[in-house]
């Protein structure tokens, strides 16, 4: 069997051709549909020969996968690192046949290509994170149904490139009673009856100036796992709301009534006991409160104690702002105020670089916790609320590391 | 190239096995829920029932084929066998399944070919009947028919597609695919 060939030629001539209004190409479906997978998607081998061999892969069908903490050590997360969370397959579109449909409470209907939309309306780069609902569930106990995502895995902070939604929805005129908006994406399902993957956000969520429909990831076309050739991004929202595949935008008056509305991606709303079954009265997941991670040691790395050692990290908040993180070495006795990058302007939903010099008073084990506060006076607690669908997981991040003489 | 093989050959031998405990409706169980993912989603995480139930009514509304009798087996058995709350009991015979001792409906159930296939009405896919008819002339049917279930299609019976079986052995192919070929008879 060949290799697949990777189609980075053609996809940096598409990402020209976006940007200069040049020469347009796509993808190779070619060698993509070789692949064993079922028709018009890619295999799961494929989609893995563009990923780090860090990734740990937590599932095959559907394909799901995060790297570690230690292994998210950059301020911007590249493609190869990003996580992958489908809930069907990957499919294979073709860039030149896609539309993207916007319709619903709208003045008058648009059907856009990739290139119109490039056009037509003013393109953005937005650093934004980007973090599945489940992220962290290992972490609860007792566990949780769904994807057994590592404590501190299941998110990244790339660069999106592509155009703002709200300046589609003004294209578009929005009628009275405009609310929600509803991605629907091109994901098949591995049975004709499955049902397809329908996500709706609040018209404030919408209108936000980070929020996007994109096409390019870190300067490259989105890779295939990430939704090529189209997707929403909805930044610090639980990952789901960023529909990947995006062909059809719905206005609607309410929140799109549907299984991965009302049956998944939601929490009690209010505390139930760990262990319970989800109550009656639920409340959709938006945005991920407070969190942060240490990426920098790895866990049980052995380091000198001649000199400080550097506690590094990514810290984040879906609504508002970080305002600080601090970094404990007594198991949360006492707490140290990082160093906390500043706050880019332009890019409210990036992570946030944090450092710590700690200066070793003796060899042996050595373990650091870090704690986030946002501007609304929320800290992470050390132990995240449970909740049937263990999504939401913000504990303290705690590594331990081994101080030679 | 030896990579790509060995990443194809780990794919696969992680699958393995793709069973879960014997016991009432276990049978049913496994063909029902690995038409879409692996049995390692449940085998890893026990539930409540009522967890169990909450999960068996999003996987339907997400698109499983399954009836209200069949997901009240797949109930009990699940919160019987995959409970958080109480150890499993030791496996047993399913007593449900061994209704049939017939190997070929044994083999169209364990692969899922009866979720969306009938001898002779169409459900969510052609009718055994209608993909003999279509096969019929061709001299090499056993193979192509064989060969396509495997990696499943789309476009022959219109849109929807047929996932791949790549669980499945050849030789298992070209049993089912014989069968469904003798069924224009």
């Amino acid at each position: 069997m060949d290799t697949p060939k990777k189609p980075d030629a053609s996809r940096r001539n598409f990402l020209t051709g976006v940007a200069g209004a040049g020469a347009l190409a796509s993808l190779p479906l070619k060698d993509a549909l070789a692949q064993a997978a079922p028709p018009n998607t890619i295999s799961n081998d494929m989609v893995k020969a563009d990923k780090a061999k860090a990734m740990q892969w937590h599932s095959e069908r559907p394909l799901t996968g995060s790297v570690p903490a230690h292994e998210h050590d950059f301020d911007v997360t590249p493609n190869d690192r990003m996580f992958v969370r489908n809930n069907l397959t990957t499919p294979v579109i073709d860039i030149n046949a896609h539309r993207l449909t916007i319709t619903g409470l709208v003045d008058k209907e648009l059907s856009w290509s990739v290139f119109d939309l490039a056009k037509n309306l003013k393109t953005v780069s937005m650093q934004g994170m980007l973090e599945c609902a489940g992220s962290g569930r290992s972490a609860h106990q007792p566990r949780a149904s769904g994807t057994p995502w590592l404590e501190t895995g299941g998110m990244g902070c790339p660069m999106w490139g592509g155009v703002r939604l709200v300046d589609i929805l003004k294209a578009a005129g929005l009628k009275p009673g405009a609310a929600h908006v509803a991605g629907q994406g091109g994901d098949p399902g591995l049975v004709p009856t499955a049902a397809p993957v329908i996500r709706s956000i609040p018209m404030r969520k919408a209108m936000d100036e980070s929020t996007l429909v994109a096409w390019a990831m870190n300067g490259d076309p989105l890779p295939w796992v990430h939704g090529y050739p189209l997707r929403l991004v909805v930044p610090g929202w639980v990952g789901s709301a960023s529909t990947k595949w995006l062909h059809t935008l719905t206005v609607l008056d309410a929140p799109f009534k549907g299984t991965y509305m009302t049956s998944s991606y939601v929490t009690p709303r209010t505390p139930v006991a760990p262990g319970e079954k989800m109550p009656a009265e639920t409340a959709s997941t938006e945005g991920w409160p407070v969190k942060s991670i240490i990426t920098s040691p790895a866990p049980n790395a052995h380091v000198k104690g001649s000199g400080p050692i550097l506690v590094r990290g990514r810290a984040w908040v879906g609504e508002g702002k970080v305002e600080r993180v601090e970094i404990s070495s007594d198991e949360g006795k006492t707490w140290q105020r990082a160093e906390l990058a500043p706050a880019p302007p332009l890019h409210p939903y990036a992570w946030r670089t944090f450092t710590y010099e700690y200066k070793p008073q003796r060899s042996g084990y050595v373990t650091f916790l870090a704690r986030a506060w946002d501007d609304r006076g929320n800290a992470q607690p050390a132990v995240s609320r449970w909740n049937p669908l263990g999504y939401f997981w913000n504990g303290w991040h705690r590594v331990g590391v081994v101080v030679e003489a | 190239m030896g990579a790509v093989a060995a990443a194809i050959a780990s794919s696969v031998f992680s699958q393995n096995p793709e069973t879960l405990i014997s016991g009432p409706g276990s049978t049913l169980t496994e063909t029902k829920c690995k038409i879409c993912h692996e049995l390692q989603h449940i085998r890893r995480t026990p539930l409540s029932r009522g967890e169990w139930a909450d999960n068996l009514k999003n996987m339907k509304e997400r698109g499983t084929p399954m009836t209200q009798a069949e997901m009240a087996v797949i109930l009990d058995y699940l919160s019987t066998y995959y409970n958080r709350e109480k150890p499993a009991p030791d496996p047993s015979p399913d007593t449900i399944a061994t209704a049939s001792d017939d190997p070929m409906e044994k083999l169209l159930g364990a692969h899922g070919c009866t979720a969306c296939h009938n001898v002779d009405k169409r459900v969510v896919g052609p009718s055994f009947k209608e993909v003999a008819a279509k096969y019929s002339g061709d001299a090499r049917a056993a193979e192509r028919l064989a060969a396509k279930i495997r990696t499943g299609g789309q476009g022959a019976w219109g849109n929807v597609p047929m996932p791949p079986n790549a669980g499945l052995s050849e030789a298992d192919a070209k049993t089912l695919a014989g069968w469904v070929l003798q069924q224009n008879n």
